[in-house]
């Protein structure tokens, strides 16, 4: 029992990072534009969140600066893809490129000569909630989480209800599917997608303060090391629905979680194997859906006045 | 005009991220002058560093070029990270399997199963493409990371060299070793076959009627088969062709460089080809300057920060610029070619 509770918290903790993640890309890839750049938008939130958090002494600005610094990579992106029509899975990857190389250098150049020096802040402390944190069972499991967990699941509901409650959700949805039709309607397609894709900036940057202020204390050169990937692999699960994203971080996070523990165990399979679970299970549940992974009509086509 | 432009393009990128960076550097107290200075000499500052570069450009090459002809064909092919590592995996067994081969044989066996290997892997990531119909860029992505994880279990288990403490093959036995070029340096023959795959690739996509199909199939899918053209296999044909070649390329680095198979040898080679083949403006041709600024940057900045102490990722900043301004340019280029 205690073996299952450990795992159910670990998986929990494990997906909170890459929820954040699918959850911006959410907003990017329904508004058109894919979300390749998911990886380097957490890892340039994750560096800035340290670094003012080190800065300041505030974790509540150094997550504050983890969204902006998402953003500001959101916007090399939306400009790009938006305004100059640059592919926009090949920019997804050059962003990537461009914050591993620049977090790592400003790291250097900044804080030490030449060596990577090692940062340490306080990790964010569990909050637990009144009576609910004290049911038995799942009660601690679930309700004394550090602060970020509980704002990536309510996100899960504000942008569910954002997307099919809202006009502007609507609106961004619109663009997605049909820019031309959204145009025609009085909306602005080049805006709202620069808009889309930096507000998914902003979010995928807080995922990387769940990585480096919520749970290590630190940062290391590439410590997102491919979660942003896995985010958008978790949005393909997911369907592109926000509740279904958490799902797929759920599924990523319990596999990565067994794969931690597999080891201990002396199973016939090594831990290698097991590490491949979350790709091949993506693999498998995307060619499960076949044509029915119904991607936004209009993505990775640009809009053109 | 047009080909005026394909050269200014590139180049004005170069020099706006390399404008862009020497800021960076400004910050963090350096000049960029002496910074670049200590790089470009780290590059080309003696035969033996130049040896070193054209065999970091090697992969570069190869793989650059594979993925040029299918992004050619608008099949988007971002597998090149797990089909080197599959490649370099094939070698390493081959080697390691026929300790015993004479010397020009084993070579050639190796980087045929490496070459065998990538486009196995690659066959797969089409296969997933054409019958269940996910996305070719989700599919090679996600088998990069089954790839790289391959090769790690395959070094935990049957090929790890035991006791080594590090995930790595035993060495290889020197039959295997590619030869080296000249004397002294480093420079081993991988380059000449890049440069062989590089005139290929040229000759390939704008002389044969595999090319043209790819051409065709780029600027149009409803015209490709309206011409008679199966878009399935000049799909599967491209993704086979290019996982050859970075199969190869990962058998090169291992056999030309290593010689052994180390846990992460490919780390970032399969997005840096994407960088290069982009840079080249997806010709084969140009795939070579691209690939060397790309080999050559990598080297440079090592010794940039050994002598000015400006840290090595520096380099990536500037790839990471140089693309997003090309991606730029183009998409805007593409868009007045247009209208």
């Amino acid at each position: 029992m205690e073996a299952v509770t450990e795992l159910i918290a670990a998986a929990i903790r494990i997906a909170t990072p890459l929820l954040f993640a699918a959850l911006g890309g959410i907003l990017s890839e329904r508004a058109g534009v894919f979300a390749v750049g998911l990886e380097g938008m957490m890892l340039t939130g994750a560096f800035a969140g340290v670094v003012v958090t080190y800065a300041l002494g505030s974790a509540g600005a150094g997550v504050l600066a983890s969204a902006l610094g998402g953003a500001a990579l959101g916007g090399v992106v939306a400009v790009a893809t938006a305004r100059f029509y640059a592919d926009q899975m090949v920019t997804g990857l050059a962003v990537n490129i461009l914050a591993l190389g620049l977090t790592s250098f400003l790291l250097r150049g900044l804080f030490g000569r030449g060596e990577a020096p090692t940062i340490r802040v306080a990790t964010l402390s569990a909050v637990p909630i009144p009576i609910l944190g004290d049911v038995p069972g799942l009660g601690p499991l679930l309700f004394r989480q550090p602060v970020l967990t509980y704002v990536g699941l309510a996100m899960v509901v504000g942008i569910f209800v954002f997307l099919r409650r809202t006009r502007a959700g609507l609106t961004l949805r619109a663009v997605g599917e049909n820019p031309v039709a959204a145009f025609a309607g009085g909306a602005d397609p080049v805006r709202i997608r620069q808009l889309a894709v930096i507000a998914g900036g902003a979010l995928a940057g807080v995922g990387g303060a769940v990585l480096s202020l919520q749970q290590v204390g630190t940062f290391t050169d590439g410590m997102t090391s491919g979660r942003g990937y896995l985010a958008l692999a978790a949005i393909i699960v997911g369907r592109w629905a926000p509740g279904g994203a958490l799902v797929g971080c759920l599924l990523f996070g319990a596999a990565d979680a067994l794969q931690l523990r597999v080891q201990g165990l002396r199973l016939p399979v090594s831990s290698y194997v097991v590490q491949m679970l979350p790709y091949v299970v993506s693999l498998a549940v995307l060619a499960g859906m076949g044509r029915g992974a119904k991607l936004p009509a209009a993505i990775g086509t640009p809009f053109v006045r | 005009m047009k080909a005026r432009h394909a050269l200014a393009w590139p180049l004005l990128a170069v020099a706006l991220s390399l404008a862009l960076t020497a800021l960076l550097i400004l910050a963090a107290g350096k000049n960029p002058l002496l910074a670049y200075a200590a790089l470009a000499h780290g590059a080309l500052g003696s035969w033996d560093r130049i040896g070193v570069g054209l065999n970091k450009t090697t992969p570069y090459l190869l793989t650059g070029v594979g993925v040029a002809l299918c992004f050619r064909a608008k099949v988007i092919n971002i597998g090149g990270e797990g089909q080197i590592a599959l490649g370099g995996l094939a070698a390493t067994a081959t080697a390691l399997a026929l300790p015993d081969a004479p010397t020009v044989v084993l070579p050639i066996l190796a980087l045929a199963a490496g070459a065998l290997a990538g486009a196995a892997w690659a066959a797969l990531a089409a296969a997933i493409r054409l019958h269940r119909r996910v996305h070719e860029v989700l599919v090679t992505l996600l088998l990069n990371f089954v790839g790289v994880l391959v090769v790690s279990e395959a070094l935990q288990g049957a090929l790890g060299e035991p006791g080594a403490g590090f995930p790595q093959s035993p060495l290889l036995s020197r039959p295997a070793w590619l030869p080296r070029l000249a004397g002294a340096s480093d420079l081993h023959i991988g380059i000449l076959v890049a440069l062989a795959a590089v005139i290929a690739g040229h000759v390939l996509l704008w002389r044969t009627p595999f090319g043209f199909r790819l051409r065709v199939l780029g600027a149009s899918e409803p015209a490709a088969a309206y011409a008679g053209i199966s878009p399935a296999r000049t799909l599967l044909g491209v993704m086979v062709l290019s996982g050859a070649l970075a199969g190869l390329a990962g058998g090169v680095e291992v056999l030309g460089v290593h010689y052994r198979l180390i846990e992460g040898f490919s780390h970032g080679f399969g997005f840096n080809a994407v960088a290069i083949a982009l840079l080249a403006g997806l010709n084969p041709i140009a795939i070579l300057p691209a690939g060397l600024f790309f080999g050559f940057l990598e080297t440079g900045a090592l010794a940039m920060q050994r002598a000015v102490g400006v840290p090595s990722p520096l380099v990536s900043v500037i790839q990471g610029l140089t693309m997003v301004f090309i991606l730029s340019a183009m998409g805007i280029a593409t868009l007045r070619r247009r209208v």
